[in-house]
């Protein structure tokens, strides 16, 4: 049974349909990869396995619970770590406080979520700014401060939100290198991406391509990459042509 | 048939009042809906609004139904400097700073007052006040409260169609619905917020003015109005002016109908109920279309 | 010296300093003023929980200053004990601050704060209008807390009410409950995604501070003896909460302490000295305050001195915005 799996999910906001019926599964320390051009409906479907929004119609199932209609501190509860697009760190608080947040998830004690917290930045690499105001950080460690937070609820399952999105491509790179880590662990990852291919094929197991809201393709990475109606929607119908 | 006509009686002044704080409603609904702004100097405005009259009364004996256009304009050029001076520095104007600052200005234009004309209650007294309009045996209207009803309406009106009809109009609504792309368009979103919040002053000053004939005149005489302007702008939604206007007739009305029936001290306690209510269960507004 | 352990010490040097002032101060005058001071200490200490800590800038808070002062005086009316009476009061206050909080805090930006305001005008006028039950405008009687050497244990408790705010702010800054309250300030949405129910988290804090100041609305109430609706439920008492805990740092444990001080002192000699101006001056000291110092005095220092480092990976100097 898959840890994650979505079933005819749509979701409509007034006439756009940002999510169409929309299916797919994610394994048990699998790392899976939404692919698609902005507005494809990642960050929607991020949002609503969360319970940010309520889907509209279809099911989501975390873990056999169903998840449909839950809110997002029960989601996080369950297992569900998420980053996000548009980054909110907790600006006047540490990196190191940033991250206890999470890690007081399971536990109330503050000494134990400080330590927790120290060894997932150890893991990040972060160690260096471990003390520094949050609010000073530059976009890679912000990037690894979101990570190192959802990481700290000690997730089954983890939704990286464009989270190489406007990295250079060595960091991104290192990054990777990373978030490889998390199926040892066996946390399953969703990542939802718009470009940084490299970052995909290096990381992902399967690739799920999304566009308008509907899901296009699915499988391999390196099969997926050359369908036809993939390379259509990210470089419209044109290229297809001249491609074949 | 007594009953029918009593409720009438009381309807119909309720309207008249609700006029009146239609027009100061639709003052904050502009300065809310705008700049996010919530104004507690709201009151204050009404307050000096109606001193200007009073002095322009006493003084120079120039009735009201003229001088609230000397009161519209002195508040309209008090607010616009108010805004440039004291809330446009305001980092990121936060809402709860925007409070508290208007509540200082509210304190410090308040007590000036009662350093300058004294904390006794005035009123004036024009020969129009002892005419009543009768309509049929049972109805009637003072004369005084006809014609600040009148004027109110009109002012409203006009206000109303400055704001869907004019340059300014449209460019505060632009600023109202995205403040950040609103200078993409050419719009000077600094002037555009100065003249709304000076408009809105303006409108409080107007309705002030046309309530001396009516009501005393004591420096905290506008207090009670402030907290009713943000329910006009909840009830209206969003920082609607229609919506404003609407709530300010059906709040005159209400309270007009339990001040007959429980007293008038319930009056106010039934405008917040309502506020409460609209906000657990409407926060979107009772009569505002989309957002302003 | 803005650190934690450097505002607790000087937290607890200002009450030690307090505890001495009866030996010095003979006059009730006078004493009247520290009393306000500590009193006004420890109720901006409680509001600072949930317009400090948890970011929700509550202008209600004189409905459970008035709920502890009204309960206070309306349950002993009805003969029950003093000291029971003061803990239905409390309980009371944490009732309607269930109430208030349930429907308030959905609301955001100014709409929760007028929400507040609301709620406590409420109260304010049901006290006025019915006369039969709480005495209307002409008031009600309170009992005297302590028959014995009356202003100084009043004064001592208002003391002990700062050591009682004091404490629990010490131990909410470190603890699970003060990091999820500062992260629901920072950002809901954040702190929902790490698991943060935040609706019951405000509502705690919420609850917390409304019986400390229910307990400082009876103390007041108990001092004056005499109660009427626009002493203690008034627009201006809520008001004054806030400011004091803003004027001094919202959000730090000092910050009311000072707060008080400064406020209390100042309203003293504003009265004296200015006389009809006084609220006028009043009016020119929140501007001031916010518009110059929005972290407060405790706030401002802070900034000062958070260490300026360079961030090795990115490069940045970190620098106070």
């Amino acid at each position: 049974m898959p840890l994650l799996q979505i079933k005819n999910v749509s979701k409509r906001f007034g006439g756009l349909r940002a999510v169409n019926d929309v299916s797919f599964g994610v394994e048990r320390g699998e790392m899976t990869f939404m692919v698609g051009p902005n507005g494809a409906g990642k960050t929607t479907l991020f949002n609503l396995i969360t319970g940010v929004f309520p889907i509209d119609s279809g099911t989501i199932i975390f873990d056999g619970q169903d998840i449909s209609r839950i809110t997002p501190d029960k989601a996080a509860k369950l297992g569900i770590g998420r980053t996000f697009q548009i980054m909110k760190p907790l600006r006047n608080l540490t990196v190191l406080e940033n991250v206890m947040l999470g890690a007081f998830l399971h536990t109330s004690s503050s000494k134990v979520a400080e330590r927790e917290s120290a060894a997932t930045l150890r893991f990040l690499q972060m160690e260096k700014v471990m003390h520094l105001p949050a609010r000073g950080m530059g976009l890679p460690m912000l990037k690894r401060l979101e990570i190192a937070r959802a990481l700290a609820t000690k997730p089954k399952l983890i939704l990286l939100d464009e989270v190489v999105a406007g990295l250079p491509t060595s960091e991104a790179l290192k990054l990777a290198d990373l978030l490889k880590r998390l199926s040892e662990w066996g946390i399953a990852a969703v990542g939802g991406v718009e470009h940084v291919m490299p970052v995909v094929m290096k990381l992902a197991d399967r690739v799920v391509v999304l566009d308008h809201g509907s899901k296009i393709a699915e499988g391999k990475p390196q099969d997926v990459v050359r369908l036809p109606e993939v390379i259509e929607a990210y470089l419209g119908p044109k290229y297809k042509e001249i491609i074949q | 048939m007594e009953w029918v006509y009593g409720n009438l009686q009381v309807i119909l002044d309720g309207l008249m009042t609700g006029a009146l704080y239609a027009l100061i409603g639709m003052g904050m609904a502009l300065i809310f809906g705008v700049m996010r702004i919530v104004n507690f100097a709201h009151g204050a405005f009404l307050m000096m609004g109606m001193y200007v009259t009073f002095v322009l009364y006493d003084r120079l004996h120039l009735s009201p139904y003229i001088g609230f256009l000397v009161a519209g304009g002195l508040l309209f050029v008090f607010g616009f400097l108010t805004y440039l001076l004291v809330l446009r520095p305001l980092p990121g104007q936060e809402s709860f700073m925007v409070i508290l600052v208007t509540m200082g200005l509210s304190l410090i234009l308040v007590d000036a007052s009662q350093l300058i004309f004294g904390a006794d209650y005035h009123q004036i007294n024009i020969p129009l006040q002892s005419t009543n309009i009768h309509l049929g045996p049972h109805i009637a209207m003072n004369a005084p409260w006809l014609v600040s009803f009148g004027i109110a309406i009109a002012m409203g009106s006009a206000m109303y169609w400055f704001v869907m009809h004019t340059m300014f109009g449209r460019a505060a609504r632009a600023v109202a619905q995205n403040r950040y792309s609103a200078p993409l368009m050419g719009i000077n979103v600094n002037r555009v917020q100065a003249m709304a919040f000076g408009m809105g002053a303006a409108a409080a000053g107007i309705a002030g003015a046309l309530l001396l004939p009516l009501l005393y005149v004591f420096p905290e005489v506008g207090n009670q109005y402030r907290l009713k302007s943000f329910v006009m702008v909840v009830l209206g939604g969003m920082g609607s002016i229609q919506g404003a206007a609407m709530a300010g007739l059906v709040l005159g009305v209400v309270e007009s109908l339990t001040s007959y029936y429980w007293g008038n001290e319930w009056a106010p306690v039934v405008d917040f109920v309502i506020f409460i209510l609209v906000l657990s269960f409407r926060p979107s507004g009772i009569f505002g279309s989309q957002r302003a | 010296m803005s650190g934690r352990k450097a505002q607790l010490i000087f937290s607890l040097a200002v009450v030690g300093l307090g505890l001495l002032v009866p030996i010095v101060i003979r006059t009730d005058y006078m004493l009247n003023i520290v009393f306000r001071v500590f009193l006004f200490a420890g109720l901006g200490l409680a509001w600072n929980w949930v317009g400090g800590y948890s970011g929700q800038l509550s202008l209600g808070h004189a409905a459970y200053f008035g709920l502890g002062a009204y309960g206070l005086a309306m349950f002993t009316n009805r003969g029950v004990p003093m000291w029971i009476s003061v803990l239905l009061a409390v309980l009371a206050a944490l009732l309607f601050a269930g109430i208030i909080g349930k429907v308030s805090f959905r609301l955001r930006g100014p709409y929760f704060a007028l929400c507040t305001i609301a709620f406590a005008e409420v109260l304010r006028l049901t006290a006025k209008n019915l006369p039969n039950v709480t005495g209307g405008d002409v008031g009600i009687q309170v009992p005297l807390l302590f028959p014995h050497a009356t202003q100084l244990s009043f004064y001592y408790s208002a003391v002990l009410l700062t050591v009682l705010g004091i404490g629990i702010t010490y131990w909410l800054e470190k603890s699970k409950f003060g990091y999820y309250l500062m992260a629901i300030r920072e950002d809901e949405d954040t702190a929902l995604s790490v698991g943060v129910n935040t609706a019951n988290q405000k509502l705690y804090a919420l609850l917390l501070s409304a019986a400390i100041t229910a307990l400082g609305g009876a103390l007041y109430g108990s001092l004056f003896l005499y109660i009427v609706p626009d002493q203690v439920l008034p627009l201006e008492i809520s008001t004054e909460l806030a400011i004091v805990a803003m004027l001094g740092g919202a959000g730090t444990l000092a910050g009311p302490i000072v707060g008080a001080l400064i406020l209390e002192t100042a309203s003293e000699v504003f009265k004296n000295f200015f006389k009809e101006a006084n609220m006028l001056i009043y009016g020119v000291l929140i501007i001031v305050v916010v518009l110059f110092l929005p972290g407060g005095i405790v706030g401002t220092l802070k900034l000062k001195e958070t260490p300026q480092k360079l961030d090795s990976e990115s490069g940045r100097v970190t620098v106070d915005e």
